[in-house]
């Protein structure tokens, strides 16, 4: 009897739990990333939509305070996990700057861990690697892209997406979408053009470049706009949405004037030609090294009484905006916390910089500060209650530039002076806020939501917080020991919900007491 | 040869070294007295004596800068996204073979969002001779420099500022140039004026009634949503869980929160030149 045809007696045999504990294989196709199945959290987002938001229902805000410890994986690396884990066919697949490890989801059992050769790029973060098929896609840190055999950790192509000598590195989590994977690099040192390429994933030739400046050196023209975050992608509309990075030089605007398009954009792209489709600029002009890197989620709900395909961006610069994603047409225009750097919104829903409020040589008082009202950490949106839930961080700072800070890379100095965290849920119809959790100081969570209405984060005291998504009350928490820099993800496993969250270099696993009991230990006699 | 004759050298040397080859830095390039006027590093006491390093380490001190500091410092350590400019930063000024940064790159200042670094000791002190020479080349320039100096944040007026803070900045509800006096001859230029703003060090003070009736008063230590943790006059760390106890938190730094999002930038100019009065 073969092996396929053993599972299938055998499952007709066990019936249910052979529905919780399927034996065949999971198949990453493109197709399957459209749709991931519950016991997958196969990229970045989990799925295309950057919401963050799990169908899954064991764990609610009745039993969520039982929720107990299944395992932890210690990295023993320096520093903070940032990446979001990606989890296919029971491995858990995660990275620090240098390293990936794949992991066994039902122990923490390492399976494979690859660290990559001494370079001299920064290291300043690594949010992940993503699959197709059989294979893992990682940006090094200085700016390779490696493809991996998922099974054993061995390299099988690694082509160079930037010249990490000239001042670009990466952090970013490819986006895989059909037979593209879709890359762009760091940096905001030098000045340098931003671009988003398409790789194939098979042989890691480049399919197709878009740059999001001109060329170096073009007078009065910006250089910047990298890709720093992962985007996500409508497969109706075949468009993929990424936020680029800021302009360069940074502090200074003054020899580059004008909007500095397509820096701090949000852009609208055809991921089988590198086409823009449209582009809206959260930031014209920025001189405050604001990006709009942060995830352009997009969700279909209704707006102004129709249903819409919406695309949402809480901004680092302070502005929460919707926009309609079929065309880039601003809807909403918000911000999310004190702002003083602007003279208003203007026609197309973009704030209007205030040129008094650029850095000069005696400083300015600007609100939020560099760091911004928000950063790179995930927020998510709750479909059921509309709310988008995004860690915030008031906070003012003084910004400084003078001609001596010429006008190369940072071109200036900034100074927060003060900052703290807290958790915002935006009511996405208005953009006003409907609740407040503080958070303590500026923390470094991203935010996940689930369907039985929880809302999973993390305080700026190390603290893994589980709330309830209608009021914002704190229903469980957990004391990581460690700096929270990453996102919560959720997932079934044999047939159980898991909650995954990193607190500093180490990882983990959340489950009922339920997932965990039960277990029996042979004697063997 | 004593110290003061070897500056002088060097003095004469160095403009040889920056001019002639450019790129190059000059192994703890220490100017003369006279190279650098008194206020290029702040308030930040006497040009730094740092310990001779080779170039070997101070190149790979550059490569563990870059992989793990620039970001936030800057590639140059003159700054960068929310690092300060560790030229002109005190406490590397006062670093003589990195006693002050080792123990700062080996604890990190969690507060300042600085994370700690488990690296080796060779490697620390490479660190080290990388940022030393650093701030020695910052140093050794003349003319206007980057970053921020005491002479860009003379534009405000002293009176104008006085008003300020006894009339709408409502300073006064707290200070008094009394209570301040001498804060001008202890801190100086940019540090001076992020103190007055923010002046983050000054702990939140506390007074806590236990579920046995007891009240004992402190600084807050630590706080989250679950538990409060005091100092109290005697330094001994109390806490509990914050259910348990009713208690008040008397936190002067809001006041300064509030005045953050009412000031004009002219009105902070106006309020530092009064601040740099009282000496």
């Amino acid at each position: 009897m073969s092996w396929t045809k053993t599972a299938y007696f055998l499952s007709l045999l066990v019936g249910t739990v052979a529905s919780v504990a399927p034996l065949a294989a999971q198949d990453v196709t493109a197709e399957f990333l459209k749709h991931p199945p519950r016991d997958s959290w196969p990229g970045f987002h989990g799925d295309y939509t950057g919401q963050r938001h799990s169908a899954l229902t064991e764990i609610n805000p009745q039993n969520v305070s039982n929720m107990t410890l299944a395992w932890t994986f210690q990295t023993q690396q320096n520093g903070s996990v940032k990446s979001t884990p990606i989890l296919v066919d029971g491995v858990l697949y995660f990275t620090t700057p240098d390293n990936i490890w794949a992991v066994d989801a039902r122990s923490g059992h390492q399976l494979w861990h690859y660290t990559a050769p001494p370079n001299k790029a920064f290291h300043i973060g690594q949010r992940g690697v993503s699959i197709l098929k059989d294979k893992l896609y990682y940006m090094s840190s200085d700016a390779h892209l490696l493809a991996f055999n998922a099974a054993d950790g061995k390299v099988l192509w690694d082509v160079v997406v930037a010249d990490s000598s000239k001042g670009q590195w990466a952090t970013m989590s490819p986006l895989v979408v059909g037979n593209h994977v879709l890359v762009g690099a760091s940096g905001d040192f030098d000045n340098l053009q931003g671009f988003l390429r398409a790789i194939d994933p098979d042989t890691g030739a480049t399919q197709w470049n878009w740059v999001a400046t001109s060329p170096v050196g073009t007078p009065n023209m910006t250089t910047g706009g990298n890709i720093w975050m992962t985007g996500t992608y409508d497969p109706e509309l075949n468009l993929v949405f990424f936020g680029t990075g800021n302009p360069t030089p940074v502090l200074n605007g003054k020899v580059r004037p004008g909007d500095d398009l397509y820096t701090c954009s949000i852009v609208a792209i055809h991921p089988d030609t590198g086409k823009l489709a449209w582009a809206f600029q959260p930031s014209p002009h920025d001189t405050h090294d604001w990006d709009a890197s942060e995830t352009p989620v997009i969700a279909d709900a209704t707006f102004g009484g129709a249903p819409r395909k919406l695309l949402m961006q809480a901004s680092r610069n302070g502005y929460f905006f919707v926009l309609d994603r079929t065309t880039g047409k601003n809807l909403v225009t918000t911000n999310f916390g004190p702002v003083n750097w602007t003279l208003g919104v203007d026609k197309d829903g973009r704030p209007i910089p205030n040129p008094a409020k650029e850095p000069a040589p005696d400083g300015r008082l600007i609100a939020p500060d560099e760091g911004g009202l928000t950063n790179y950490r995930s927020p998510s949106f709750d479909p059921k209650t509309g709310l988008f839930v995004v860690s915030a961080s008031p906070s003012y700072s003084l910004y400084f530039s003078k001609p001596a800070d010429g006008a190369y890379g940072w071109s200036g100095a900034d100074y927060s002076l003060w900052s703290k965290g807290v958790l915002e849920a935006i009511d996405y119809k208005t953009g006003k806020i409907r609740w407040s959790h503080p958070l303590g100081h500026r923390a470094g969570s991203g935010v996940m939501t689930t369907d039985s209405g929880l809302t999973f984060t993390g305080d700026a005291s190390g603290n893994f917080l589980a709330l309830d998504t209608a009021t914002g009350n704190t229903l469980w928490h957990s004391g990581s020991g460690g700096q929270i820099a990453s996102t919560p993800i959720t997932y079934e496993l044999d047939g159980h919900q898991v909650v995954m969250t990193s607190g500093g270099s180490v990882l983990y696993a959340w489950t009922l007491p339920a997932a965990t009991a039960g277990s029996s230990v042979a004697s063997g006699k | 040869m004593n110290l003061p004759r070897k500056l002088t050298l060097l003095a004469i040397c160095l403009p040889v070294f920056v001019f002639l080859v450019p790129g190059s830095e000059a192994q703890n390039a220490r100017p003369g007295a006279g190279a650098r006027p008194v206020v290029t590093v702040g308030s930040q006491g006497p040009i730094p004596e740092h310990a001779k390093f080779t170039p070997a380490q101070i190149e790979g001190g550059k490569g563990l800068f870059l992989q793990n500091c620039a970001f936030c410092h800057g590639k140059d350590a003159g700054g960068g996204e929310s690092g300060p400019d560790l030229t002109r930063s005190k406490l590397v000024t006062s670093d003589k073979e990195g006693e002050a940064i080792g123990a700062m790159v080996r604890n990190g200042r969690a507060e300042k969002g600085m994370p700690k670094f488990n690296l080796s000791e060779p490697e620390v002190l490479n660190l080290v001779a990388y940022i030393h020479s650093q701030q020695d080349s910052a140093l050794a320039q003349t003319g206007t420099r980057k970053g921020v100096d005491i002479s860009d944040l003379q534009t405000g007026d002293a009176a104008a500022g006085k008003r300020y803070f006894e009339g709408a900045g409502g300073c006064t509800k707290c200070h008094s140039a009394t209570t301040l006096s001498g804060v001008a001859s202890r801190y100086s230029g940019l540090p001076l004026e992020m103190r007055m703003l923010y002046p983050r060090d000054a702990k939140p003070k506390i007074t806590v009634k236990t579920p046995a009736g007891q009240t004992l008063t402190g600084t807050v230590e630590y706080q989250d949503e679950f538990t409060i943790g005091m100092k109290d006059a005697a330094g001994k760390f109390h806490s509990w869980p914050a259910r348990s106890i009713t208690y008040q938190i008397d936190d002067p730094l809001e006041e300064h929160v509030t005045a953050l999002s009412k000031y004009t930038d002219e009105a902070i100019h106006n309020v530092f030149a009064y601040i740099q009065t009282l000496k």
